[in-house]
């Protein structure tokens, strides 16, 4: 039971970030690795907003603000200064290596024994003893669905349309004329303050925040953004949003059952990158085979 | 929809083929289970045990206390593969693979849980507190500051275990009779590691009372280390190694650049001095997991509570020297030093 409640709370955690590596990959056709960076930002910004006292709610707008901030940056570097994508991404992920230790002065940073979204006198008081398991689900469950609710809200606004405008067909933003340049940044923003937020709520749940927490982010966020994408992309009832959400769930399960079924930690790695490529193999053998029917 | 159904089935079975590669440590593994659970049927009456060993790097030092702690439960008559079912996962240095880790551990009904090194630690405290399974920690250099101790060694919960705080003072004392004329130490550490910092904040506080001052060379990954060595090696008399992760990893870069300056490399601990560190007053590991492992052995017998039992550190450091070291780098060892030395080396192993 615990393993399954594991592995959706993780799945749920990550869910948020892989949402906004949806806005960036497959919306904007940008791979952004500086969430490798942005992550570990909203954590170091929330956990150091909660040491200070302030109410942990508050603490995840803050640490999506930072977020959005540095995702500016990214793309502030890659529009204005025209430094390609990926290398925009690099630089803006390896200065905030240094700014989240600024930040919190040190590597490794516990809350243990603080106020969190998941642990507090107010739901202590609220939620009886026989569901207080759930607890972390729940919230994370009610966190999920309002960030997707806003950004499905969002993306059928005027400026989320040009979002999507941009990914697709840079010379259609031009001739309607708008600054394609800006719309990438504010992609880049909200994507980046999802990456924020979610490490926000990781380092809440957890209890703890740790410099290296942000290895990897990129690779896990593609893989739960393409699985869900592809196993769900004939599911016409399901929007892509809700796709990634289960997708990132999927991968955490995947990881659970493969660490429960006795595999080395070393060998996870070389089992994403194999189910990663399964997945994309099988959804481009479909893709041939609708092409030879049209 | 069937098309989707078709490739969930397909994924599926990709993923069981995936498995199946790795189907000899899976039985490994529950070969020891069976074999155990066996146990409980022919030793009726006799209570078996479940403990979950999550490892957080390898890394010579935690694999012997790994070694320490099962042999410290086989002291109080708690043995593997009789009357113990020990799960054993290495997060290779991954905090998410290591909160995975825990949760698998727990699902196991896992009775007590051994957590290696501090992120470990903190991993195994936030997920089983909520299910109220004792955690017991090892290589931790300070709970207090990783929040697993409050401020006089007691337990925040169910959980305590040892520390692997560095001797820092005897260190010390031990350079300034090695080396009576240096005037300045230089540290390599990564600032990405809580331990290390305290470690160094202890070295810049006592080293004036030995006429030492600290050379900081700060990395942030094993990348930096090359440059950092040759940087700190043209601004320290000696160097000294923290337990430090990243820097203990690259040690055989910074040995060979510093033998090659002719400048002495001190140790934390007994593995490195076998590899070419000069000397070091260090914690022996095999013992600080024994130490562990009889702290253990009373929770699970009932003896006490883990949240009763202050974390424990071992009072006494060993010298430790290498003396082929020494003969290249023309340092005579002091005679009274050699005689109380928990060991000198001859060779440097590679």
């Amino acid at each position: 039971m615990s393993i399954i409640l594991g592995f959706l709370e993780e799945g749920l955690v990550y869910a948020i970030m892989a949402l906004g590596v949806y806005i960036t990959y497959k919306i904007l056709d940008f791979p952004d690795l500086s969430v490798d960076g942005t992550f570990p930002l909203g954590g170091a910004v929330g956990v150091t907003l909660i040491l200070a006292g302030v109410n942990p709610v508050l603490t995840l707008f803050a640490a999506f603000l930072a977020g959005a901030a540095a995702g500016c940056a990214t793309g502030f570097i890659h529009v204005k200064l025209k430094v390609r994508d990926l290398l925009s991404g690099i630089i803006v992920m390896t200065a905030l290596y240094s700014v989240n230790l600024r930040i919190t002065g040190k590597s490794n940073v516990p809350i243990f024994n603080c106020q969190t979204i998941f642990e507090n006198d107010f739901l202590a008081s609220l939620i009886p003893e026989s569901v207080s398991s759930f607890t972390v689900l729940i919230i994370l469950v009610i966190i999920v669905a309002i960030v997707k609710i806003l950004l499905d809200l969002y993306l059928k606004t005027r400026s989320g349309y040009l979002l999507q405008a941009v990914g697709d067909n840079e010379s259609l933003v031009t001739a309607l004329a708008k600054d394609k340049g800006l719309v990438k940044i504010i992609g880049l923003a909200l994507a980046n303050g999802l990456a924020a937020l979610a490490g926000a709520v990781y380092c809440q749940k957890n209890g703890n925040f740790a410099i290296e927490m942000g290895t990897g982010t990129m690779v896990i966020g593609l893989a739960n953004v393409i699985i869900g994408t592809k196993l769900f992309q004939k599911v016409g009832i399901l929007k892509s949003t809700t796709a990634v959400i289960i997708g990132s769930i999927i991968y955490r399960g995947c990881v659970s059952l493969a660490i429960s079924l006795g595999m080395k930690a070393s060998d996870l790695k070389l089992i994403t990158a194999a189910l990663l490529l399964v997945i994309l193999v099988i959804s481009n053998g479909k893709e041939k085979k609708v092409k030879v029917h049209a | 929809m069937k098309k989707t159904l078709k490739t969930l089935a397909l994924t599926m079975t990709a993923l069981s083929l995936l498995t199946g590669c790795s189907a000899p440590t899976a039985e490994t593994q529950s070969g020891s289970a069976e074999s155990s659970s066996a146990s409980i049927q022919t030793a009726e009456g006799d209570t078996s045990y479940i403990i979950g060993i999550g490892q957080y790097a390898e890394h010579g030092s935690l694999d012997n206390c790994r070694e320490g702690f099962l042999q410290g439960l086989a002291e109080a008559g708690i043995v593997e593969g009789e009357n113990l079912t020990v799960i054993y996962e290495n997060s290779q240095a991954d905090n998410s693979t290591a909160n995975q880790i825990i949760d698998n551990f727990i699902s196991q009904d896992a009775d007590l849980i051994c957590a290696i090194a501090t992120p470990m630690a903190q991993a195994a405290y936030s997920g089983a507190r909520k299910e109220n399974i004792p955690v017991i920690y090892t290589a931790v250099t300070d709970p207090v500051a990783a929040a697993l101790a409050d401020e006089s060694g007691a337990p925040v919960g169910e959980i305590t275990g040892t520390s692997d705080k560095l001797p820092v003072r005897e260190q010390l004392e031990m350079i300034r009779a090695l080396l009576p004329d240096a005037k300045s130490i230089g540290i390599l550490y990564s600032t990405g590691e809580v331990n290390s910092e305290s470690t160094l904040a202890e070295y810049k506080e006592l080293a004036p009372e030995y006429g030492f001052e600290i050379v900081e060379g700060p990395v942030t990954s094993t990348a930096d280390i090359p440059l950092a060595a040759d940087n700190i090696l043209e601004k320290a008399d000696c160097l000294s190694n923290l337990t430090d992760n990243t820097v203990v990893n690259s040690l055989p870069v910074i040995l060979d650049k510093a033998a090659k300056k002719n400048i002495p490399v001190f140790g934390s601990e007994i593995e490195q001095v076998k590899i070419g560190c000069l000397a070091s007053m260090g914690l022996d590991y095999i013992k600080l997991g024994q130490q562990t492992g009889q702290m253990a052995a009373k929770i699970l017998k009932g003896e006490a509570k883990a949240s009763e039992m202050n974390y424990e550190i071992i009072e006494e450091a060993s010298f430790y020297a290498n003396a082929a070291v020494a003969d290249t780098l023309g340092i005579t060892i002091p005679e009274d030093m050699t005689a109380s030395a928990a060991e000198i080396f001859t060779e440097i192993t590679q």
